[in-house]
């Protein structure tokens, strides 16, 4: 065995997973900073428009560290096909003034990391979509607004499972059951009909923020019931430890008992498991935005932007481009499984 | 010999039916207090229309006995349902029983095709990776596990009907079945690896080695019996899984199905048919779980029978 793994490290695999996991937190971030345009500024002249044409050579043919972008032309307006006009260019700038933001809410600022000296020739890396809007630029902040929702949802769903598997598995046999029996209903059905069905309770059409809200309570009142199984086993099997029995003997109140003796024990799985719902929701998140019923435009969400791939004639075209938000999907929740599995494995290795 | 094995066949059923019972009161009762008492329903849309008058609704409503209380539809509900009638879909204007049995038995072909897939792929893996006895194979059966459990249906089916509209493949069913396939294969493949992995540490394995049979046999004749146990038990409780991954490939791909119903139900607030998916979906998972349990018991007594012998 390596040192690295006696210390009880992460393998490389969760290691990646971490890095990967921070990434797309540092994306949340920065996602104003990072992106050089506006994510909801549209142009008209420019829908559908592919990823720009760029050369790493300047105006005298030798070679420039930073690239030229060449200004995209629309030959045919009726298919939205572009042709890279080539003598047009603008170069890439690092630092410049965009749009104004708020970095965290609060720090107002206007620089960009990159975007092109000019106004009229910009760089579009993933391409505009059919409103005209940076494709790219929208990309960060629908993972800044996918993975704000999501969260916001995986820690409330996570508390009201704990809650109600530290009353059941605390409680008498009649409550218990009762909670046991719902649970596992609630885990027995296909958890994606039962939030569709749950969704049609409101009205299908809401303004961003009220369906970000709306999503993050039917998260909640879905998504529960796994931790509550796992949450009722663990207490269960707590209870009857000799350090319960004599926090009990020494007349403390079962709730004091609960919170400050039996939780702090349990907390690590509970944590491994809260980490799984966090993929969950962002698939379910995608998925009703993908059906339109979830997150809605303006505001980008990683599911929104997916429902440009159905227009089958611009999927043709730019499959890549418009599949980026399910690339990004598949790479978060692989970042969360291979972290959350080395991590299951270090504490099986300390605690073994 | 009859009696004592005939009772506790009967308390299973009987266990398994109150089950059953129990989880389709729940579900039908939470699903219909939920969806009546938010206060929109299919007619909800037409108040923003300015040619049709509040009383119009109100009648339309009354029409559909949706002004009556609660507590009484669901009772009115519930009578109908018992009969196997779930009323009539407000879009499609046919009966929901009719609609909903016809769209979920193309989506039981579909996942009893994307079933039949995952098996193959995980039987056959954990075969080839037990009898070669390769650590590269091995690497690859863990790579594949971490692939496939972590690329979402919504990401595989978009990928698919990229595919489709490419034409590189143009059978719609089985580009279907296979994106539904996917996440199975890798929970499969995971399990039936893992359990065949531990059985050829048996006891019984070494005797059958001693018999001196080729170990292919071994594995196929002995190891499987055991191993198939815990992937049984997966193949029924993979059936809700599967249907609610129907949602997503049958709406990218377009393909008419149980999946597709329930969005089409959503999209258009249809609360009866909505209802009718959720009373299916729930039978459905609940004779998956009591399929499990059923092949587990049949085959636990197959080995121990083998055993005695």
């Amino acid at each position: 065995m390596s040192k690295n793994t006696q210390k009880g490290g992460l393998s490389i695999a969760a290691k990646a997973g971490v890095g990967l996991l921070m990434c797309f937190g540092f994306v949340a971030v920065f996602a104003d900073f990072l992106a050089p345009y506006d994510s909801s500024e549209q142009s008209r002249h420019l829908p559908n428009a592919p990823i720009s044409t760029f050369s790493f050579s300047n105006d005298e043919g030798s070679f420039s560290l930073l690239p030229r972008i060449f200004e995209a032309k629309m030959i045919d307006a009726l298919k939205q096909a572009y042709e890279a006009d080539l003598s047009r260019s603008a170069s890439v700038t690092f630092f410049p003034k965009g749009y104004r933001y708020h970095l965290l809410g609060v720090v107002p600022l206007e620089r960009h990391l990159f975007a092109t000296n000019s106004d009229e020739i910009r760089i579009h890396l993933l391409g505009t979509d059919a409103l005209g809007r940076d494709r790219f630029s929208r990309l960060l902040a629908a993972i800044r607004f996918s993975l704000i929702v999501c969260t916001i949802g995986a820690v409330l769903a996570s508390l009201l499972g704990i809650a109600i598997g530290l009353i059941g598995g605390y409680s008498g046999k009649i409550v218990d059951t009762a909670i046991a029996g719902v649970a596992d209903a609630v885990i027995s059905l296909p958890a994606m009909i039962v939030i569709l069905a749950a969704r049609v309770a409101f009205p299908l059409e809401l303004p961003p923020l009220t369906a970000a809200a709306l999503l993050i309570g039917i998260f909640t009142l879905t998504g529960w019931a796994e931790m509550t199984r796992l949450t009722r086993g663990l207490v269960k099997r707590t209870r009857t430890l000799d350090y319960v029995t004599a926090a009990r003997i020494s007349g403390l109140s079962g709730g004091r008992i609960l919170i400050r003796h039996i939780l702090p024990n349990i907390a690590r799985p509970l944590l491994t498991q809260a980490t799984l719902i966090l993929p969950a929701f962002l698939l379910a998140e995608a998925t009703l935005s993908y059906l339109g019923v979830g997150l809605q435009e303006p505001e980008p969400s990683l599911g929104n932007m997916l429902a440009a791939a159905n227009d089958l004639n611009q999927l043709r075209e730019h499959a890549f481009v418009l599949l980026s938000p399910a690339i990004v999907i598949a790479l978060f929740v692989l970042a969360v499984r291979l972290a959350n599995k080395g991590i299951a494995k270090n504490e099986d290795r300390k605690t073994a | 010999m009859f009696e004592p094995s005939f009772l506790p066949v009967l308390h299973f059923f009987i266990r398994k039916a109150v089950q059953g019972v129990l989880l389709l009161l729940i579900t039908s009762a939470a699903a219909f207090f939920l969806l009546s008492s938010a206060g929109s329903d299919a007619f909800t849309s037409l108040r923003e229309d300015p040619q049709i008058s509040p009383a119009t609704i109100e009648k339309l409503r009354a029409s559909y006995g949706l002004d009556r209380p609660v507590v009484e539809r669901y009772g009115r509900w519930l009578a109908s349902a018992v009969r196997a009638d779930l009323g009539e879909s407000f879009y499609y204007r046919v009966p929901v029983t009719e609609l909903v049995l016809a769209r979920f038995g193309s989506t039981a072909l579909l996942a009893f095709a994307a079933i039949g897939i995952a098996a193959l792929i995980a039987v056959g893996l954990a075969f080839v990776n037990v009898r070669s006895q390769s650590r590269t194979l091995s690497a690859i059966t863990d790579a594949v596990i971490l692939i496939f459990a972590s690329t979402p249906r919504i990401v595989i089916s978009l990928f698919a009907l990229a595919i489709l509209v490419y034409g590189a493949i143009t059978s719609v069913f089985w580009l279907s079945a296979i994106s539904l396939a996917v996440p199975l294969i890798a929970i499969l493949l995971a399990q039936f690896n893992q359990s065949l992995h531990d059985a050829m540490s048996e006891d019984f394995i070494r005797t059958a080695r001693a018999k001196g049979l080729s170990e292919t046999t071994i594995i196929l004749r002995h190891a499987f019996r055991a191993a198939i146990n815990p992937a049984l038990t997966l193949f029924g409780l993979s059936l809700g899984a599967l249907l609610g991954g129907s949602v997503i490939v049958e709406t990218v791909i377009g393909r008419p199905g149980i999946g597709s119903l329930t969005v089409s139900a959503v999209r258009n607030r249809d609360i009866p048919l909505l209802m009718g998916v959720m009373i299916v979906v729930s039978i459905a998972v609940w004779a998956g779980n009591t399929l499990a349990e059923v092949l587990q018991f049949v085959n636990d007594k197959r080995i121990r029978s083998a055993e005695a012998e």
